[in-house]
């Protein structure tokens, strides 16, 4: 089993029925003579070194009566088109044997000629379909692609409308065969058929595809059509069944033997190089190796000057290049065999297309952690609901045309409505999640992928939240931020947001989660959120040139002041910090009430500062928050 | 004066021997040897002694001070060791203040190292767009329209009304190798690229597959790649990634955008090889689909294929955090649930 992995064709398990083995294969979309049992056959003894016994398959006897039937050929639609008359033939139920094997690859018998029919493609790999030969008006059969609507009726009874572009077979009346997937209902056959048309085509694989995937109609015709099955063996394939039919059913030949066909479809030459070998595998395998692997695989190999030259059978029309040799020496020498090297070769100093640096999206990550945020992952497809829920315009959305479900429609502008529904999985006195990840903007010249950072928290502490906004900043050197609060998202709270700005750029929003929303969401309590642009926040951010540590120590001192209502105390630190250079850091150490105390450090790098200079400093400071913010200093 | 400076030494002497802390006696030294003690203020009285006396003054202060120095250093040696035999009783069990920090999610770690051994093989991270054209995913990957490989990754369409994006060209990329066409029309070779990122497949949800999934594409083009350079990177990457001990092996497949195709399977972390459910039971788990460049993707972007060659691969980044935390079900890594994610 793991030997035909190896080799590519994926056995996972086996059956024993009998004295038969059924092989439960996986067959890629490059090998339709894999989807046969002679193509199996064939591999497992090249994969074993053994030769397969071949079957037997009788010529077609000669017509004993002659059947007019006119096929109308058309290359477009049918590469090839063989087909035969037979008279007089008794529909039964097949033999036991049989029957035992259309169960076993998972069909149920029907009668001799369909079970024949059905066999055949799954022992030689071509599709075939069988007509009740005194249905077939006027005895002329058209190709033609559907103009779509058109009604039909399969074997199987059931009725569908034909999707346009779908290759039908038509009688002098009526659709008969939709070509590559069903038979029709009205020339099928049936317990009272007589004669019957045998037919093995090779159908155009791109309309048949189109066809079953519009009808949603797979079936394993189908699948060996779309992989473009042996255009040079429908003949051998016709003969097989005509013998199984004559030895079954009875019946005799009633037409010539029809053979439409595009081309000669005869075997290619293809050479392999052995330097072009070496070049592609890494290894030099002998050449009497090499030799023999093409030769079980019935390539033919030749001996050229330089390598070989190999005669590719029409059941191998994958291999259409010297890789697709290569790939053949490779895979049947056994990969796992293969010694393993490192590429030698240069590594490039130019910086690649789309060259991504991630160190900043790691920094945020690990400052965000340190600050007891804690990493979702969420899905970029969110339901129209939450879009809703959100108060956000369904129109500024991209949105899928085939979703999975209405759960995974629209493309995430944002990271917050994800973050916020995470809460429901997370009943706890505070949560606090973040996400970098990409949203998707849409925009009329197109997607606009933009990377963000978001974060939730669920602690009533303002302060608490804030602090990741703040080390962010700062970790960054973005300094010269300002908070505005018009904010255009609905979904914050219209008194309790505001929008990070630094210059013209606009960093992101933070704030709470609106009431509405959060009531929609049937969250309770309050939920604050940030959001900001990773572009922005990396084109901001700068590295900071070290400074020396000043020779003058700084005077600190703490100084309580009274806010009138409604104050903004991050717009005083700004005005104390901005009113004189020689204060050199401040913070909020307490709030109590409408008091306020704020540490200062005062340090002049040229001078010691006396307590008259900071007597100095500090007064001036007070006036001008008292003139500007109404101030007064605590006693 | 003889006399004056023997009286002082003695006097030094007994303080030092009843001082009771460090502190203190610091403070004899300074007052005894300090650049103003009293021993220091004698040698500048060494001119008033009279001539004959003098040598014999000397001979006694340099003794008083080096006998004074030697027995400060030895009481402070002394109080030190007494106060390290001292210490109260400790509980070193007590454990720290807490402080709540946060976790990064498992995606995040193994992105990390993984792009880590990448660029330790020269290669550099490329981030490209998840609304993508069908041309990058599929046509400039020699998968044309209507191929049935297209059957394997099934396309989320994205509607354009709206836009200028053409409509039923739009999707949403299936695979990060659609970075491959991308990279190569814009740069000559060589080059060695990894593509990290999300991806999005038609498919329904179960514990293995999801609709939404990371993947890191690598790709390696320049002049005399080899099938063994496949081999012994992906060989390389598993063993920094899941250690020495682990088992590879190689399988033959089918990619369009491959020749030969290669198919890479590691034995289940979860099972030891044994089988279990998230290997379906075969011990192995297919973890790294690759394969040597198809020289028509190197021909589509208009790369020599006569002159370079290359290989490609893609990691399932979802699969390698799964097999790495044995976490079983593959929706665990995007169900943001604190259960889970403190976890890491």
């Amino acid at each position: 089993m793991w030997k035909m992995t190896e080799a590519g064709l994926t056995c996972e398990a086996t059956k024993k029925v009998g004295d038969e083995v059924i092989l439960d294969v996986e067959v890629t979309a490059n090998r339709p003579d894999w989807m046969s049992i002679l193509g199996v056959a064939r591999e497992v003894a090249a994969i074993q070194g053994i030769k397969i016994k071949e079957l037997k398959i009788k010529e077609i006897p000669a017509a004993t009566a002659n059947f007019p039937i006119d096929l109308i050929p058309n290359f477009d639609l049918f590469e090839r088109w063989s087909a035969v008359v037979i008279k007089d033939v008794t529909i039964k139920p097949s033999p036991k044997w049989l029957q035992e094997r259309i169960t076993s690859m998972g069909h149920s018998p029907i009668n001799n000629i369909i079970d024949i029919t059905n066999y055949v493609m799954y022992e030689l790999g071509i599709p075939m379909h069988a007509f009740d030969y005194d249905e077939i008006s006027g005895q002329i059969m058209t190709l033609e692609k559907a103009g779509g609507g058109e009604s039909f009726t399969s074997v199987d009874g059931e009725s569908y409308k034909l999707p346009e572009g779908a290759m039908i077979i038509k009688d002098a009346e009526r659709i008969i065969d939709l070509a590559g997937i069903k038979g029709g209902q009205n020339s099928g056959i049936k317990n009272s058929t007589k004669n019957v048309l045998l037919h093995v085509t090779i159908d155009n694989p791109v309309l048949v595809r189109r066809a079953s995937i519009a009808m949603g109609l797979r079936s394993d015709a189908s699948a060996i059509y779309e992989r473009g099955p042996d255009k040079g063996g429908t003949v051998n394939s016709l003969k097989r069944a005509v013998g199984l039919i004559l030895e079954l059913a009875g019946g005799e030949i009633a037409s010539k033997v029809i053979d439409f066909k595009k081309e000669k479809f005869e075997p290619k030459n293809i050479n392999l190089t052995f330097d072009k070998l070496k070049r592609i595998l890494g290894i030099e395998i002998p050449e009497s190796e090499i030799l023999k692997i093409l030769s079980s695989l019935n390539l033919y190999p030749k001996k050229i000057k330089d390598g070989v030259v190999c005669t590719v059978p029409t059941y191998r029309g994958d291999i259409k290049i010297e890789e697709d040799l290569a790939e053949e020496v490779a895979r049947l020498y056994g990969y796992n065999k293969f010694p393993t090297t490192l590429p030698v070769g240069q590594v490039t100093e130019e910086k690649i297309p789309y060259f991504f640096d991630d160190s900043l999206i790691l920094k945020i990550k690990d400052l965000l952690v340190s600050c007891g945020y804690s990493e979702a992952k969420n899905l970029s497809l969110v339901s129209k609901a939450l879009v809703d829920k959100f108060e956000t315009d369904p129109k500024d959305y991209f949105k899928l045309i085939n979703p999975v479900s209405l759960e995974y429609e629209y493309l995430r502008v944002s990271l917050i409505p994800s973050l916020v529904t995470n809460i429901k999985l997370n009943p706890l006195d505070v949560l606090k999640l973040f996400e970098i990840d990409k949203v998707y903007l849409k925009t009329s010249r197109g997607a606009n992928e933009k990377y963000r950072v978001a974060g939730i928290s669920t602690g009533k502490n303002f302060r608490d939240f804030k602090t990741a906004i703040d080390i962010i900043l700062s970790k960054l050197n973005i300094e010269n931020y300002s908070i505005e609060f018009e904010v255009n998202k609905k979904y914050l709270h219209q008194s309790v947001a505001g929008v990070i700005k630094s210059s013209s750029h606009i960093i992101g929003e933070f704030g709470e989660i609106s009431p509405i929303v959060l009531s929609a969401m049937e969250i309770s309590g309050k939920v604050y959120c940030f959001e900001m642009d990773m572009e922005t926040l990396e084109k901001l951010s700068y590295t900071k040139l070290f400074s020396s540590i000043p020779l003058n120590p700084p005077q600190i001192e703490d100084i309580t002041l009274v806010l009138p209502p409604k104050t903004r105390v991050g717009e005083v630190m700004k005005a104390i910090k901005n009113s004189e250079s020689k204060i050199k850091n401040l913070e909020l150490k307490d709030i109590y009430k409408d008091s306020y105390t704020f540490r200062v450090w005062y340090q002049d790098s040229s001078k010691n500062l006396t307590d008259a200079d900071v007597k100095s400093i500090r007064d001036r400071i007070l006036t001008l928050l008292k003139s500007k913010f109404g101030t007064s200093l605590k006693d | 004066m003889q006399e004056e400076l023997i009286n002082l030494r003695n006097e030094a002497i007994a303080q030092i021997s009843s001082v009771e802390n460090t502190a203190d006696l610091e403070e004899i030294r300074v007052a005894y040897l300090g650049r103003s003690g009293k021993f220091t203020l004698l040698v500048k009285k060494i001119t008033d002694t009279p001539s004959e006396k003098r040598k014999e003054f000397g001979i006694t202060l340099n003794e008083s001070k080096n006998t004074l120095e030697r027995l400060i250093s030895d009481k402070k040696q002394e109080m030190i060791k007494s106060i390290s035999e001292k210490r109260d009783w400790f509980d070193l069990t007590m454990p720290g203040s807490k402080l709540d920090l946060g976790h990064l999610h498992p995606l995040t770690k193994v992105l990390k190292e993984v792009k880590q051994i990448f660029n330790f093989l020269g290669y550099q991270v490329a981030d490209g767009p998840e609304i993508e054209s069908d041309y990058f995913n599929f046509e400039a990957l020699n998968i044309p329209k209507d191929h049935p490989s297209r059957d394997t990754q099934m396309t989320f369409y994205v509607d354009t009304k709206g836009t200028d994006l053409k409509p039923s060209e739009t999707i949403l990329r299936t695979q990060t190798s659609a970075m491959q066409g991308r990279v190569m029309e814009k740069m000559k070779p060589p080059f060695r690229v990894l593509a990290p990122g999300r991806n999005f497949r038609y498919e329904q949800v179960d514990a293995s597959h999801g609709f939404e999934f990371w993947q890191v594409e690598g790709f390696v083009v320049d002049k005399n790649i080899h099938l063994t350079d496949l081999f012994g990177t992906i060989n390389y990457v598993l063993k920094e990634l899941f250690g020495k001990e682990i088992k590879t092996r190689f399988a033959t497949t089918n990619f369009p955008f491959v020749e030969p195709g290669v198919d890479t399977y590691m034995q289940c972390t979860i099972c030891k090889g044994k089988g279990c459910s998230f290997c379906k039971n075969t011990g192995w788990s297919e973890i790294m689909p690759a394969g040597m460049i198809h020289p028509n993707v190197l021909k589509n972007a208009g790369i020599d294929a006569a002159k370079w060659n290359g290989f490609a691969f893609a990691i399932g980044l979802s699969r390698i955090v799964n097999l790495r935390y044995q976490i079983k079900d593959l929706r665990t890594l995007t169900t943001p649930d604190m259960r889970i994610l403190s976890q890491f």
